[in-house]
């Protein structure tokens, strides 16, 4: 006789809620609290997600933002992010392998785990749902939990039926679910709906009914989830699979302590993963490079680079420049090298010297400069359509490709600019005059030439304190032909445009 | 002290790019003590009625004028002097609008060089390169000493150096240089007002809009002797203003109505005509006699419609109207019309007077003094043989379909004003549906 599977269906009611509590650490607002996550749908703001305080208040999912913040006060209210919910989900999958190998996201509020002939392991089927359920509670998640003989079942009874765990014995499955709503078999909403308005109600009505009008009027997928849940037809569960790490390993009978032979095993174990990384059509953006030490110690390095990299030179560097940031004490025992962020290797056909010029690649500079000053202190600035000096650049990634926008010429801006712009002592005339002299660090120039005013009006829709707020640009010259650009703040002529202080804020040339 | 005239102000009749209205301008003019404000908008005479109104009001006089953008991206400010240079740049804002369709208006230096003879034109610079020139020196062969050329303070860097250098270039071609400020609010504070029109303009949020907002700053009306004080270095330029506010002398005023003539019945005069009709159709009405009372009505009527030249009008809707009798197209008089009985006696309407004592002056009268308005509805699916007639009949250059011109109400002005600003929908359903009633006229 052929073994019943068995499958656990686990529903977590509240999941976006409850990972961006835990996302939020200490910072997240009382569990008691109303809390509804907010997002876009169709150009209107909805709630996407409640916490069960909000249920209980009368808040419901797909209800419109404005109408949630007017019945209920001190709503807290986060934006939704579903992105980020089905990837904490695939990791929440990740976590669940130990109770059986085969687990999968159920998409968007739950898991699927094929538990069959693994519960003994967990003290019985019962006593299965009772651990995953109270671990889950103990992190701040809330669940529910089914077992049944099938996906759909099980699905369907973890949602309609488990308060807070339910098991349904071997070969029971087909008849428990007879009394739960349609709502219960995975079926299209509007699906749902037409059943409903044809006075369908439970799966039992359905099941009583012939099956060929019922595939006429609603499609093959209502037959289908039907035979789903109560066995007819099979429906495996497609496992997670841990991410596949690249790594290397080399273990020393003998410990090593000296940085040459240290180096010269990183090249060894760099050439192995780089082998590795070949064969998988992978390049390595971060590897970790772990010693374990006679004294059970790990220390560990971590290089980045900009681009996904596969050269053995290159990595070996990189990672040889780091050995002697870290502090090993004692002998190695063992290396490990992992390459823990890695991307598809594209190749490219190395141009002809006869038809164009190769394009300099500096992503190997870029590598060098950011893992011995940091990663973010590597950067390109690119230009933003804005008037106001500081908002007119942003910083880049060095690797990031152009952005399309070019550099405005028309108007002579400083090659630095002063962040912030530092107050300077000057002497000026009203309304619209370059000062005479002005006194910056202790210096007194005399301005000998100057252009202006520019007006810089404050961009008013970012905040209130810009909404009538100017600054007049000047460029001046010194006697020693230096060039500065200094500016007031206001207009000169009405005092709520600024406090008519005088700053300084680029060095031309 | 030297006094100035703004020659350049943008109302919001160019839609979306003026944010003060005429008479808003207007008052602040003459509460800034300026002399003569010129409304130049985009292709475009639609703004100068209110203006003309609103300068009466406040005594501050108005130079009738027009911002030309020609297709090869030259824009020239025209002024016309007389009333024939009125008809003409009417003439000219036609052409380029019948060749360039609904919204647009195309017209090239051809077109300029035909409708040219007395208006005055003042070309809008950039900066002083070969462009320029070569617009300044074809600019002076057509409008010879009627071509001048703006120079603008922008606020933006070497400023000065590029006023010189354009004067510079304007001595070289013999074209004087004139200064205008390029005005688009009438109040520094209406700024913000402007980034969002221009905004909606530009189907673009506040956030996304960048260098498609207004570059140069200050854009309202700044009192005389600022912008004396602004363009110390050229006070010739100043002056001009008010010579070439002084050389334009065509006013609004000298426009009257005049409404083409009509000929159906040939040896009679239109009033004859009319008459002769009016008693026709009343013994058509009345086959059993016509009373006193309408005769005594008709004859009122007629009387007014004499004195007040009305005649061929009425022998427009009614030769329209005998039209669509003819070819079986329903038709209905309808509105204050219905209280004419020579309207009823034509039978452009088909309420009896003499059972409806209705008065008649509602319809005309003197003290109104504006012409008489007779909605004609048509059987809408064969409309289109009626407007067919029209054109036939009249020449398609005499006969215009009209439009209604729509604009903000407080309802759609905040839609749009919400969608700049980036809310989303539904926050700004919501705020319009606290709106209610429709908002307050002309604003």
């Amino acid at each position: 006789m052929r073994v019943m599977s068995r499958v656990v269906s686990l529903y977590l009611p509240t999941w976006p809620t409850d990972r961006l509590r835990r996302k939020m650490g200490a910072a997240a607002p009382d569990a008691a609290k109303p809390l509804v996550l907010v997002g876009l749908s169709e150009r209107r703001r909805e709630v996407i997600a409640a916490n069960a305080a909000a249920i209980q208040v009368g808040l419901r999912v797909g209800m419109p933002a404005t109408k949630a913040q007017a019945l209920v006060k001190e709503l807290v209210i986060h934006r939704a992010d579903p992105v980020a919910d089905a990837e904490a989900l695939e990791r929440l999958a990740l976590w669940a392998l130990r109770y059986s190998p085969i687990v999968a996201a159920d998409d968007p509020d739950g898991l699927i785990i094929d538990a069959t002939g693994a519960s003994h392991l967990h003290g019985g089927e019962d006593a299965m749902l009772a651990g995953m359920i109270s671990r889950l509670d103990a992190v701040g998640i809330a669940a529910r939990a089914a077992m049944a003989d099938t996906r759909g079942a099980a699905h369907g009874l973890a949602r309609f039926a488990a308060w807070p765990r339910l098991v349904v014995p071997e070969r029971k499955s087909a008849d428990i679910i007879k009394p739960l709503p349609i709502a219960a078999l995975r079926l299209p909403f509007d699906t749902i709906q037409g059943l409903c308005k044809l006075g369908f109600e439970t799966i039992a009505d359905l099941l009583a009914t012939p099956r060929a009008p019922l595939t006429l009027r609603f499609g093959p997928e209502l037959g289908r989830r039907l035979d789903q849940a109560i066995g007819q037809i099979g429906e495996p569960v497609q496992p997670v699979r841990p991410p596949d790490i690249v790594e290397a390993q080399q273990l020393f009978a003998e410990p090593i302590g000296t940085s040459e032979t240290i180096a010269r095993y990183v090249a060894k174990l760099t050439a192995k993963l780089c082998g590795e990384l070949e064969l998988r059509g992978l390049g390595a953006r971060r590897l970790d490079l772990l010693f374990g030490l006679v004294d059970n110690q790990v220390q560990a390095i971590r290089v980045g680079t900009a681009q996904p990299v596969r050269d053995v030179k290159r990595l070996t560097r990189l990672l040889c420049d780091k050995i002697e940031k870290v502090d090993l004490g004692f002998d190695i025992e063992i290396m490990r090298l992992a390459a823990t962020a890695a991307e598809p290797f594209t190749t490219k056909q190395a141009s002809s010297s006869l038809i164009d010029e190769p394009e300099a690649d500096v992503s190997g500079l870029i590598d060098i400069l950011a893992n011995r000053v940091g990663e973010r202190r590597v950067y390109r600035l690119a230009s933003v359509a804005s008037d106001v000096p500081e908002r007119s650049v942003r910083r880049i990634a060095a690797a990031a490709p152009d952005t399309g926008d070019g550099w405005p010429t028309q108007w002579p801006r400083p090659a630095r600019l002063l962040a912030p712009p530092e107050p300077i002592e000057t002497m000026a005339l009203l309304p619209d005059h370059p000062p005479v002299n002005f006194t910056w660090r202790g210096t007194r120039r005399r301005v000998r030439r100057a252009d202006g005013p520019e007006r810089v009006f404050g961009e008013w829709w970012k905040c209130d304190a810009e909404l009538i707020a100017v600054r007049d640009y000047f460029q001046v010259e010194d006697d020693a032909g230096e060039r500065f650009w200094i500016f007031r703040a206001g207009d000169g002529e009405d005092a709520a445009t600024g406090s008519h202080k005088w700053f300084l804020h680029g060095i031309f040339g | 002290m030297s006094g100035y005239a703004e020659l350049q102000c943008t109302s919001h009749f160019s839609f979306l790019r003026g944010a003060s209205s005429c008479e808003e301008l207007f008052a602040h003019a003459a509460l800034l003590g300026i002399e003569a404000l010129a409304i130049v908008d985009r292709n475009s005479l639609a703004g100068i009625v209110r203006a003309h109104e609103a300068a009466k009001v406040t005594g501050v006089r108005i130079v009738v004028g027009c911002r030309l953008d020609l297709t090869d991206g030259t824009s020239v400010l025209v002024y016309p002097i007389d009333r024939q240079a009125y008809s003409r740049l009417c003439r000219l804002l036609s052409v380029g609008k019948k060749r360039g369709g609904k919204a647009t208006c195309f017209l090239n230096w051809e077109d300029l060089a035909d409708w040219s003879d007395g208006l005055i034109a003042v070309l809008i610079p950039d900066v002083a390169d070969d462009a320029c020139a070569l617009r300044l020196r074809r600019l002076r062969d057509i409008f010879g000493d009627r071509a001048y050329m703006a120079i603008t303070l922008r606020r933006r860097p070497n400023d000065q150096m590029r006023i010189h250098e354009l004067n510079n270039l304007a001595q070289r071609f013999q074209v004087a240089s004139v200064v205008t400020n390029d005005v688009l609010f009438h109040e520094p504070s209406r700024r913000i007002l402007q980034d969002v029109v221009t905004c909606i303009r530009h189907n673009v949020t506040i956030e996304e809009a960048g260098f498609l907002r207004e570059r140069h700053p200050d854009r309202y009306l700044k009192e005389p002797s600022e912008m004396a004080r602004l363009f110390s270095r050229y006070p010739e330029a100043v002056a001009r203003t008010i010579e070439i506010a002084n050389r334009c002398t065509f006013s609004m005023d000298e426009l009257a109505y005049q409404y083409p003539e009509e000929r159906t019945m040939p040896g009679l005069t239109p009033q004859q005509a009319l008459e002769k009709l009016t008693w026709e159709g009343a013994t058509e009405r009345y086959p059993e006699g016509l009373p006193d009372e309408v005769r005594a009505k008709l004859e009122h009527e007629l009387q007014l419609i004499e004195r007040l030249h009305y005649a061929p009008y009425f022998l427009t809707v009614n030769s329209i109207v005998r039209f669509a009798r003819s070819k079986d197209i329903l038709c209905q008089g309808r509105g204050s019309a219905a209280n004419s009985a020579v309207c009823y006696v034509l039978g452009i309407t088909s309420i009896d007077p003499e059972r409806n004592d209705l008065l008649f002056e509602r319809f005309v009268s003197e003290e109104r003094r504006e012409p008489p308005d007779i909605d004609v509805d048509f059987e809408h699916e064969r409309r289109e043989i009626v407007m067919q007639w029209v054109f036939e009949a009249y020449g398609r250059n005499h006969a215009a379909l009209c439009s209604t011109v729509i604009r903000y109400r407080a309802k759609g002005a905040l839609r749009d004003v919400g969608k700049a600003l980036g809310l989303t929908q539904d926050l700004i359903k919501m705020l319009s549906s606290q709106v209610w009633g429709w908002s307050e006229e002309g604003r």
